[in-house]
């Protein structure tokens, strides 16, 4: 009967013994990554982000893409770039519709029209895809936000003054627009007229010609311009498709020096024609940029991040974001002196 | 045998004593030791426990707030963006000529210095900028070694892709400040956003005051150290400046990077906490002995055990004295107990107290004192009744009384009074064999009352007229028993005294059956009356005392009614004996009372039943 005593006071002291000295070099009090790990982390999924822009073809929306599959490449996402034949609504509503049916989460879209393109984004929504606009607006309830790249009246005064600069505030100009339909161009033009009125009275605006973004429609344009207004002092290009034709046109002309060109292009686009004086000042802001910043914002949004003002996006900068519109940064100008500096 | 030698030192066979203490040692100070030893030990568990999740948090602040200094820092070289005349520079891939790209380096190393040097932000001691060939510089103070964007372009440093910021070590670099001043080194892509081209890597040398203020803010006591390393180990800040530079080797080993664990690894065990940056990777460690943890604890710990000790002790030689008080008189009772054992009687066991112990002690010493008295008791009884029969021996055989007897019957003779002395002789002989006859001390009453009878006869044929005599039996005296001798004491003394009236004297002897108040019931009782002197009430009062006493008496005065009374009272019991009344002048009554013995063999019983009752002979042990 000792003996059985004296053992289960040795168990019980052992038990206490083993209690108390550790068993190894460690011995883990807490572990704070337990807990973290505790808390779910959603899986990482790959998404589908579609990036459509008012057409393809256009060494603008080239660029574009190429910093949309840069993004893609960085965030680990993936990116289906697909456009329009032509700058037309009712042919982006097919892309647009095609896209739907395959699966996803995000739309991006380059808007020809403001309206039209309403009810296919509504049915995006439905069909639970995540719709934002960037480069051209569509009316605010069709997308969460848009991607704007510059201020628009910003971008419209300055490229009224880039060309009251060239002609030296006075004479006749035309404005070479793509779409009458696409929202941008229409602000730009806006402001454009706004700030004509304001600053420079000697200053006419005589037609506004589009041209849909056709290379071929814009030289033609630009062609029928100078010859209906011979006098004409300058030409501004809205769309990226302007300046390059009216630069060819002017130059077929021998008008070169007389009709001043400026406005929106890529300065690959524009590099002989600033460097042989045709052009003189270009601006644009980076379209690989745009297109970054577009699939950033777009993860971003399916992460379940708005962009807010002042946000610092990799490899894009600080934004700013006025009510539902990002605006990417300032217009950049190209002249003969730095467009060396720039690729697109 | 083991076995053997357990079995001794099994629990039953200790002493009382011994038993005692372990009992005490088993109920208090092992429980309470074992309960004080688990509830420490818990408690300093807990404490860890405590610290060791408390900890943890402070350090994540910290890593917090250095990670948002951090960030401000990684923010900075942002500012280069702003600057299209630097980012042109930047753009520039070749030069015509070597005046040209010195010209650009001036620009943009004074761009440097104006941004950053000069710029609000103390801690940074130098700033690089390095694109694929070429190198900007500007630091704060002299410094020797490679720069930084040489080698890392050389080695193929992993460049963040997303163009983070990300942190390097001094160790991985071969660059040092004036003063061996630690630094860090923070590198960033800075990236052509327009042309999506990498425009060079920018490098922040950050000093690490910063980092010492945001640990100098937590509370950390003098016995902790702090330390901040890389993820290879490597020291970048120590709370003791000369560690800085070392590595941690045990790093890998730990077994959470956010958390905290206790190490035995060194001397003393520690309680380490650490927590590891996500986005910078380094760990910040904190370690502080666990004895440094538990100071307090310890001090309390120490004083409980100290008072612990104390009250150990006190309460232990309490519970000694304790122990000693209650086996002591138990030890000493025994030892009594032997010499009780032996013989001796005359022990005491002294007791003061009024527990238990002493009230044993009490009754132990009434046990003795009583012991003591009965063996007494019986032994003066033995010595009365031998001294009775010694007595009673001599009354048979008085030889004055047979000397006067024969006188008597000689001058009988001389007058030729043949008759008488036939008479004389025949009863001469009969109160001889009644003296001498059987052994047994109860005899019938009839037999007594004839020896008396005879007496009187002998007396009266000796003192002629001046003796007298009447005996009336009114009892069956053929069935009925008595003691032998009780009645011829008494006629004896009435004659003695009374012949010595002038007078003479005139006995009457009566048996009768009464009702005796002290015993209850029927008794027989003897009278002897004289007509003698009486005696006078003092002296009466001192012969009853005698008679009644305890004590032997020698001497003539009484001793004959006292041997009679204390033969009776052995005999019956105290409700029985001699009584004495006398009026002085006028005479004396004596009676004697025993109970009916109807038989030989009730008395023979009664005999017995009375010998057994005062049967303790101090040689019987009490077994």
């Amino acid at each position: 009967m000792a003996r059985v005593w004296l053992a289960a006071v040795f168990v019980v002291l052992l038990t206490l013994a083993s209690a108390c000295s550790p068993t190894g070099d460690y011995q883990i009090l807490y572990d704070q990554d337990e807990e973290r790990s505790a808390k779910e982390r959603h899986p990482d999924r790959q998404y589908t982000i579609a990036v459509v822009p008012k057409r393809e073809g256009l060494d603008y929306f080239e660029a574009a893409k190429d910093g949309a599959f840069e993004a893609a490449k960085e965030l680990g996402v993936n990116v289906l770039f697909r456009g329009p034949e032509t700058a037309d609504a009712d042919a982006q509503i097919r892309v647009i519709e095609e896209l739907i049916e395959q699966d996803i989460d995000l739309l991006a879209v380059s808007s020809n029209d403001p309206k039209k393109l309403l009810p296919v984004l509504k049915r995006a929504s439905d069909n639970n895809i995540a719709v934002i606009t960037w480069d051209s607006d569509t009316d605010e309830e069709g997308r969460a936000f848009f991607i704007n790249m510059v201020d628009p009246e910003t971008l419209g005064r300055h490229l009224m003054d880039t060309l009251a600069w060239s002609t030296g505030e006075r004479g006749k100009f035309a404005i070479m627009t793509g779409s009458l339909s696409a929202a941008n161009l229409n602000e730009w033009m806006h402001w454009i007229k706004v700030q004509q009125q304001e600053y420079y009275p000697n200053m006419e605006l005589v037609e506004i010609a589009a041209n849909n973004d056709s290379y071929e429609e814009a030289y033609a344009s630009a062609v029928r311009l100078l010859e209906s207004h011979p006098d004409l002092a300058g030409i501004i290009g809205n769309s990226s498709v302007g300046p390059p034709s009216a630069a060819k046109a002017v130059k077929e002309a021998g008008k070169q020096g007389e009709v001043k060109v400026v406005g929106l292009s890529t300065p690959n686009l524009m590099r002989d024609a600033l460097h042989d004086g045709t052009v003189q000042v270009i601006t644009l802001w980076s379209p690989k940029r745009l297109g970054y910043l577009t699939v950033a914002l777009g993860k971003n949004l399916l992460d379940g991040t708005l962009p807010y003002d002042g946000q610092f996006v990799n490899k894009v900068g600080n934004v700013r974001v006025k009510g539902d519109m990002v605006i990417m940064g300032e217009p950049l100008d190209f002249t003969k002196d730095n467009v060396d500096q720039y690729d697109f | 045998m083991i076995f053997e030698r357990i079995r001794r030192l099994r629990f039953r066979s200790f002493r009382l004593s011994t038993k005692l203490m372990i009992t005490y040692l088993l109920l208090t100070v092992v429980p309470i030791s074992i309960l004080g030893a688990i509830s420490y030990y818990q408690y300093r568990k807990s404490i860890e426990q405590q610290f060791g999740e408390h900890m943890p948090r402070t350090l994540q602040l910290a890593n917090m707030a250095i990670e948002k200094r951090m960030d401000e820092f990684a923010s900075l070289p942002d500012l280069i963006y702003s600057s299209s005349e630097i980012i042109s520079i930047l753009r520039k891939e070749d030069y015509g000529n070597q005046s040209e790209k010195l010209q650009d380096e001036f620009i943009v190393n004074n761009y440097l210095t104006r941004t950053y040097i000069n710029g609000n932000n103390p801690d940074i001691i130098g700033v690089f900028m390095a694109t694929p060939d070429r190198l900007f510089a500007s630091t704060r103070m002299n410094y020797a070694g490679t720069e930084p964007g040489q080698r890392h372009f050389d080695l193929g440093h992993p460049l963040d892709e997303n163009g983070n910021a990300k942190l390097l070590f001094p160790n991985e670099l071969d660059l040092r400040f004036e003063n061996g001043r630690p630094y860090l080194l923070l590198m960033k892509q800075m990236t052509d956003f327009d042309n999506r081209r990498s425009l060079g890597t920018m490098f922040l040398a950050i000093r690490l005051d910063f980092i010492e203020s945001v640990l100098g803010e937590l509370e950390n006591p003098e016995a902790a150290e702090m330390w901040v390393m890389d993820r290879e180990g490597a020291i970048i800040y120590h709370t003791d400046q000369t560690k800085i530079g070392g590595t941690d080797p045990r790093l890998g080993e730990y077994p959470v990077l956010n958390g905290s664990f206790k190490s035995f690894t060194g001397n003393e065990p520690r309680v380490v906490s650490v927590n590891q940056s996500d986005r910078y990777q380094w760990v910040i460690a904190h370690s502080i002995s666990s004895a440094a943890l538990t100071e307090r604890t310890d001090f309390y710990r120490n004083v409980t055990i100290v008072v612990f000790i104390v009250f150990a002790i006190i309460t232990s030689v309490l519970s000694v004295i304790l122990a000693l008080n209650v086996s002591r008189p138990i030890k000493r009772l025994s030892s009594l107990m032997k010499h009780v054992e032996l013989g001796n009687f005359s022990v005491d066991l002294k007791a003061n107290s009024r527990d238990e112990i002493g009230l044993l002690a009490r009754s132990f010493n009434s046990m003795i004192a009583k012991i003591r008295e009965l063996i007494q008791q019986n032994y003066y009884i033995e010595i009365r009744q031998k001294e009775a029969e010694l007595y009673a021996l001599q009354t048979q055989i008085n030889p004055h009384f047979i000397y006067n007897t024969l006188e008597t019957i000689g001058m009988a003779v001389e007058e030729e009074e043949t008759e008488q002395v036939v008479h004389m002789v025949t009863v001469m002989g009969r109160m001889l064999r009644y003296s001498l006859g059987n052994d047994s001390r109860l005899v019938r009453i009839e037999d007594e009352v004839q020896h008396v009878r005879d007496y009187l006869v002998m007396q009266k044929y000796r003192f002629g007229s001046r003796v007298d005599f009447d005996i009336a039996l009114n009892v069956d005296g053929s069935r009925l028993h008595t003691p032998k001798f009780i009645l011829q004491p008494v006629v004896e003394n009435s004659i003695k005294y009374g012949l010595e009236s002038v007078q003479g004297v005139r006995i009457a002897v009566a048996v009768n059956r009464e009702f005796g108040a002290a015993s209850g019931k029927q008794d027989i009782v003897f009278r002897i009356r004289d007509n003698g002197p009486g005696i006078a009430p003092d002296r009466l009062a001192g012969l009853l005392a005698t008679i009644r006493s305890n004590s032997l008496v020698h001497g003539k005065s009484g001793v004959g009614l006292k041997n009679v009374h204390a033969r009776i009272v052995m005999m019956f019991g105290g409700e029985y004996g001699l009584q004495v009344d006398s009026i002085h002048g006028g005479g004396t009554e004596v009676i004697i009372r025993i109970p009916v013995i109807e038989s030989a063999e009730s008395a023979q019983e009664l005999n017995q039943g009375s010998e057994r009752h005062h049967a303790i002979n101090p040689n019987d042990r009490g077994g």
